[in-house]
Order: structure tokens, then C-alpha cells, then sequence
């Protein structure tokens, strides 16, 4: 598990899942959930300031996936998929419920919008992921985020 | 989560210490409540033992900032690590609450 990410970036054409599980949506469950996904993720050779944002942003998705997408059913799952693909690590979050219209979502930073209390996720997954992209309607999110190359740690795009 | 609460002088210090996220917003928004009710207008919230905020965790300081605002007090921040300081300039609330290094600095004019 170690070397997943050198394996990864030596080969080209190589995938690795590194978790692929769905949980029912109770939001009592998310911490631990994310909690484990990180722990998978210290066992590769990921830098710290990554490893914040990847969990950062997967713990977004997912809290969403449970709250929005799912509406708190807990007979309704929320399915995550990590894999590393050569110097990147993608994301996938997907819920089982009606979708939404990711096209239309708010500003959280302007002066009308900056004093509302929802609708900074996905605007913060959107600042820290290298590329973001939805699917089914918007019960699917994929994330996917850059390694740096050799040097200094990266930072938040903006 | 853990919160402590520490009063010096008339200003209320919150000590938060652990992950500020949605199964716990809930249990900070009943402190900030009581915080009010007990009629304090100066906090303080100590980030020191704070890894990780969420958006949710953004909301509650927002609504508690929103409601000292009513009554003409202010709420400051301070110890809020460098990846934390990070989530909240991208989401702008910084400009909202003063983010100060330690707590001496926060205190003075609170």
C-alpha cells in the first residue's frame, strides 16, 4: 500500500482503488467514515496539506450526499469511490437522491450572500479541487486533485 | 468536541478543542445561546486545539457573530491554524470576524 501512488506514477496506465464503499446516510456515521478514508490515505505517500484537502472536501461532499442529496434516509446509501490514477487522486461521491442544478448555485462570498448559512461546500470543494465535475443530474460528484510535483507544499487555489 | 468556558473580565473566552463539524455545531450553538443569555457581548474563541472546521462549523460562528452584532458586541478568533485560516479566506468570513495570533492581541479593544 505504501508505494500505491510511486506504483501509480511509474506506470502510466495504472489505477488503484484505494476505497470503494457505500455507508447508510446517517450523519452519525460521517466522522468515522471520513476518519478511516484519511487513515488509507496516510498509508500512501501524501503530503499533509493534501491530505487536509482531500479530506476537507470528501467530508463536504459526503456530509451533503447525506443532508441534501439523501435528505437523512437512512435506507438510502451514499457510495465513495478514491482512486489514484498517475499524479492525481479522484474523488467520487454519489447519493440516491432527486439530484439538484449544480449550474445555479450562489456566490457564498458576495456582500448579499456572505451572511447566509448554507451554501459554502461546494464553493470550498470547488476553490480546493483541481477539477470538479457532476453527474446524474447531480447525485454524483468527482473531484480530483493534483499531487504537487517535488518541492514546497501547495495551497488553496485562490 | 470539547468546550471550556473562561471568563476574564467582562469578555468570554470559548476554548474549542477537537474537530468543529456538523455533529457538533449543534452542541456550540447551545454554548453561544447560553453565552447570550447570560448577557455577554465580548468573545473570544480560541482555535488553538481546533484541526478541522467544516462549513457547517463556519455557519454556526456566523450566526453567533450575526447575533452579537444585534446587541452591540463582537466576537474574535485567535490560535486558528494555518489550514483552518485557509477555509475561511476562501469562504471571506475573515473579513467578518478579526482572526488574531494569540489571545492577548484578540483581547485588547475586544
Amino acid at each position: 500500500m505504501v508505494n500505491v501512488l510511486q506504483q501509480a506514477q511509474n506506470n502510466p496506465m495504472a489505477s488503484t482503488i484505494i476505497l470503494n464503499e457505500t455507508i447508510p446516510s446517517k450523519m452519525a456515521l460521517v466522522p468515522d467514515f471520513i476518519s478511516s478514508a484519511v487513515e488509507k490515505l496516510r498509508l500512501l505517500p501524501v503530503k499533509e496539506n493534501d491530505i487536509f484537502n482531500i479530506k476537507f472536501c470528501l467530508h463536504e461532499a459526503v456530509v451533503n450526499a447525506v443532508k441534501h442529496g439523501n435528505k437523512l434516509n437512512s435506507a438510502l446509501g451514499v457510495h465513495v469511490l478514491i482512486k489514484i490514477d498517475k499524479s492525481q487522486l479522484t474523488l467520487e461521491v454519489s447519493d440516491q437522491g432527486e439530484g439538484f442544478d449544480y449550474r445555479v448555485l450562489p456566490d457564498p462570498t458576495t456582500p448579499e450572500n456572505i451572511m447566509q448559512h448554507q451554501g459554502r461546500g461546494i464553493y470550498l470543494i470547488r476553490k480546493i479541487m483541481n477539477d470538479v465535475k457532476f453527474f446524474s443530474k447531480g447525485r454524483t460528484i468527482k473531484m480530483i486533485k493534483l499531487f504537487e510535483s517535488k518541492g514546497g507544499e501547495s495551497e488553496h487555489k485562490n | 468536541m470539547n468546550i471550556k468556558i473562561e471568563k476574564i473580565n467582562d469578555n468570554v473566552i470559548v476554548k474549542l478543542e477537537g474537530e468543529l463539524n456538523m455533529n457538533y455545531s449543534n452542541m456550540l450553538r447551545e454554548t453561544f445561546k447560553k453565552i447570550l443569555k447570560d448577557g455577554n457581548i465580548k468573545v473570544l474563541i480560541d482555535f488553538e486545539k481546533v484541526g478541522f472546521i467544516d462549513s457547517s462549523g463556519i455557519a454556526t460562528l456566523l450566526e453567533m457573530f450575526q447575533n452579537l452584532e444585534k446587541v452591540g458586541g463582537r466576537m474574535r478568533l485567535c490560535h486558528v491554524n494555518k489550514r483552518n485560516i485557509g477555509v475561511f479566506e476562501i469562504t471571506k468570513v475573515h473579513k467578518l470576524f478579526g482572526i488574531f495570533e494569540n489571545r492577548e492581541d484578540a483581547l485588547k479593544g475586544l
